[in-house]
């Protein structure tokens, strides 16, 4: 009567495919990287790739945070909001004189203070995530123009507006700070219990909380992570051009989901990974890349990336069913 | 004419059934033949063989999980099946889909009301068959046929008010109505009085016996074995997804069904450890909250206190009030003796306190999540080392709990999901056994389980007591409550109304407190 152990070395459903797809997401990156290179000589530059890697950098961390709060089952439609609100944030306090490093710390508290106040909206007032952060996205693009009478504010820290444009070992500045935010999340998320709490929460709440998981204060995590992360790029973006502008960054909400969705999260919750969405915002990032080479017209990038969406994620569940 | 067989003759024009279909009373309407339903590896009905003649109550009795919803499924083709052949008054028909069985004149009476609450009565019964006049509905002429289709059955139920504001038990009479009014031949009813009165149960067997009469085949499905012998013609016995027999209602007896449905002694099944009795681990003073008031009552060390009552009666409401789950507000919570509060689950769970709760899709786990997830969930803090888990030791705890629960998986990364009731069941056991508990609060632990399962089930309780727990066990099952409570509580209303010693009442006693009449 007792279990077979050696069935152990079975096909392990859950990891296996997470890895599955994400050699998948690798090779179509590879592939459109081999195609851009063969059908465009301005494709395989130093210029160019390192151009490639900052457009894809600040995707990949708001697809990141993103992700976080699309395994507990929610979304956060405000990432592209907070991100523009920031950069007007960093670009007034240093404007006003505020030493670098204290603006860079306030400016990330603001985005740790707008996803408490999600989470506050979605715990204690039982507002839907969609609504709340819909809400917020409206309103802080309203406060950020408030702030700056409608116009923009010009950075004038040298320091600051130099760090986007260098680079470390030969890869831009802007593509390390992916990597200095997907070890900490690779960590939180894969190897940490909070990381297996927001699984939990997103595949069933009330059994999470009566196996003693905080619920509340996951989701809390969730949302303060995602738009701390957007504030970070809210730094980035204000560093990389040089200016505060509420207006900026309009839609990278939606890159940020689309990224996360090609990288394998499930909109239902419960399924995701870091390297997925990573993987999903450089794909993107390649798509426009690709389409600027190639003089098409940026209409069509849209229209791709569209296309993509519905492709991959609909393989992805026909995968899912297969493996039933 | 009454105004019942006007309604569903306005249906028998539309259906146009021809000549053929026509069955003559007492031949088969409806025949399976070696009829299979297979979910991946797991087979909910192996190949079962069973006709159904025209104009008879032909009763199906078994345990829960012994396959008699995928049955109806089946048959109201909500599911498809595996294998096997369906006749159809003597021709191969494919029941794919709810409509090919609804056209066919097949339809169902579920025990959840499947309806909808904001609209009126009359509109429920008419959905999706609305009588029209120039494109408009005639809300009016709804109404009166409705009316008068209810007085007809002599329901006493207003076709004007919403549906919502009616009982449970109400509504499921309006479900029979909205089913006998729409033609048809063939009638399943699941479990129809589990909600109902005496006095509804009363209305609702006058009804299926006039059904019978006028040549409609119903099929009724229920654990009740007097509703089975006051009612039926003919009864099947299905046990573990098999068809065991079936018998003509005259020719058998409680007994023999009974030996059938389970096929071994209810001694073997409920096996009961004899554990020395120790302290009192809990004791509840008065302890009211939503849908509970004024429950007193201990469980000690070694013992089992079983919670007998009909779903809605509290019992789980107070397990989730004890637990932590609920506000509690009234009463006092005594652990070891000693005066707790308990706000949250976290305080439960580090008192001691477990909860295998009622439902297991809804409450109990994280169904696309790997089994080896849920069952450290509640201990995942223990498992870390500062920031990271300990991937050995969360690995080395979940197979330790596959294996001694002999639950069946490949490996612990398989999804909650894919694995039948019974081992859905032992991964919420195992996450418990994780965590160690010193009270196991066990509610309705073996709905949607085989047999086999439940005697293991069982002999973990004994376990657990040996090793000096208590258990509260919940149940609306009486004889599962009845041999292994060592104290019985009957819950009615929210509230505590009786307690019994182990096997000191009877039966029929327990029952009638629990329904209150």
């Amino acid at each position: 009567m007792s279990v077979d152990t050696t069935t152990e070395s079975a096909p392990a459903p859950k990891k296996g495919t997470n890895i599955l797809l994400g050699l998948t997401l690798l090779g179509l990156l590879l592939f459109l990287w081999l195609l851009l290179g063969l059908s465009t000589n301005a494709f395989w530059t130093p210029n160019n790739i390192s151009n490639l890697l900052r457009q894809g950098a600040m995707t990949a961390i708001l697809a990141v945070g993103q992700t976080f709060v699309i395994i507990t089952a929610g979304i956060d439609l405000s990432v592209g909001a907070i991100v523009g609100f920031t950069s007007v944030i960093v670009a007034w306090l240093l404007q006003a004189g505020v030493p670098l490093w204290l603006s860079i710390i306030l400016t990330l508290l603001i985005g740790v203070a707008i996803g408490a106040f999600h989470g506050f909206g979605i715990v204690r007032m039982g507002l839907p995530p969609f609504i709340i952060t819909l809400a917020t996205l409206t309103s802080l693009r309203g406060i950020g123009l408030l702030i700056t009478n409608g116009s923009t504010i010009s950075i004038s820290h040298e320091g600051f507006t130099n760090f986007s444009r260098a680079d470390f070992l030969g890869v831009p500045s802007l593509f390390w700070m992916v990597i200095l935010v997907a070890i900490p999340a690779f960590v939180f998320l894969h190897l940490s219990r909070w990381g297996r709490y927001l699984f939990a929460v997103g595949s069933n709440k009330e059994a999470a909380r009566l196996s003693g998981v905080n619920v509340d204060r996951t989701i809390y995590l969730a949302y303060i992570l995602s738009a701390t992360c957007a504030a970070f790029v809210g730094l980035l973006l204000a560093s990389r051009i040089g200016i505060g502008n509420a207006t900026q960054a309009e839609g990278w909400e939606l890159q940020a989901i689309a990224s996360s969705v090609i990288g394998g999260t499930s909109l239902f919750g419960a399924v995701g990974s870091v390297h997925g969405p990573l993987l999903g915002a450089f794909i993107l990032a390649t798509i426009n890349n690709g389409a600027n080479l190639l003089n098409l017209n940026s209409f069509w990038q849209r229209i791709i990336t569209g296309l993509l969406i519905i492709v991959i994620v609909y393989f992805d569940q026909l995968r899912r069913r297969g493996s039933r | 004419m009454s105004s019942l067989e006007e309604l569903s003759h306005r249906h028998e024009d539309e259906a146009k059934l021809t000549e053929s279909e026509a069955v003559p009373r007492g031949a088969p309407i409806l025949e399976l033949r070696g009829l299979q339903k297979k979910y991946g590896l797991v087979e909910a009905l192996k190949p079962a063989t069973i006709t159904f003649l025209a104009g008879e109550i032909h009763a199906i009795v078994g345990e829960n999980g012994a396959g008699k919803s995928t049955l109806i499924k089946l048959l109201t083709g909500v599911i498809r099946r595996t294998a096997g052949e369906v006749l159809w008054c003597g021709k191969p028909v494919q029941l794919a889909t709810p409509n090919e069985a609804i056209s066919r004149g097949i339809n169902a009476v579920h025990q959840e009301v499947v309806l909808c609450p904001h609209l009126s009565v009359a509109a429920n019964m008419f959905l999706g068959d609305e009588m029209n006049r120039y494109g408009l509905m005639r809300k009016g002429a709804m109404e009166r046929a409705a009316q008068a289709v209810l007085d007809d059955l002599g329901f006493q139920l207003p076709a004007a008010a919403l549906l919502g504001s009616l009982t449970i038990g109400q509504q499921q009479l309006v479900a029979t109505a909205r089913a006998a009014m729409r033609g048809i031949r063939f009638l399943i009813f699941d479990e129809p009085t589990a909600y109902l009165t005496r006095q509804e149960s009363a209305q609702l067997f006058r009804l299926i016996r006039r059904l019978r009469d006028q040549g409609v085949t119903i099929v009724y499905i229920s654990h009740r074995m007097e509703e089975v012998f006051e009612l039926a013609d003919r009864v099947s016995v299905l046990r573990d997804g098999t068809h065991v027999g079936t018998r003509l209602i005259s020719e058998t007896n409680e007994n023999e069904l009974i030996a059938l449905m389970i096929n071994r002694s209810i001694e073997q099944i409920y096996h009961k450890e004899k554990v020395p009795v120790g302290k009192v681990i809990v004791e509840t003073r008065g302890l009211s909250g939503p849908g509970f008031s004024d429950v007193s009552l201990s469980v000690r060390a070694g013992e089992i206190v079983g919670l007998y009552g009909l779903i809605g009666a509290g019992r789980s409401e107070f397990a989730l009030g004890l637990y932590g789950r609920q506000p509690v507000s009234a009463g006092e919570i005594f652990w070891d003796g000693a005066k707790v509060e308990i706000r949250n689950e976290r305080q439960a769970m580090e008192l001691g306190i477990a909860l295998a709760p009622e439902s297991r899709r809804d409450q109990g786990l994280c169904l696309n999540l790997p089994i080896g997830l849920n069952i450290n969930l509640p201990i995942f803090r223990r498992l870390s080392s500062g920031l990271t888990i300990r991937r050995g030791d969360e690995a080395a705890n979940a197979d330790r709990q596959i294996r001694d629960l002999r639950i069946k998986t490949p490996s612990r990364r398989v999804l909650a999901s894919a694995m039948s009731g019974g081992n859905q069941q032992k991964i919420v056991i195992g996450k418990w056994l994780s965590h160690g508990a010193r009270l196991f609060i066990f509610d309705e632990p073996t709905v949607g389980v085989d047999v086999g399962t439940k005697a293991e089930i069982y002999r973990l309780f004994g376990e657990l007591l040996k090793q000096g727990a208590g258990i509260i066990l919940i149940s609306s099952y009486l004889p599962e409550v009845y041999e292994l409570a060592d104290r019985l509580h009957v819950f009615r209303g929210g509230r505590l109304v009786a307690s019994h010693d182990h096997r000191a009442a009877t039966h029929e006693d327990v029952l009638t407190q629990a329904i209150g009449i």
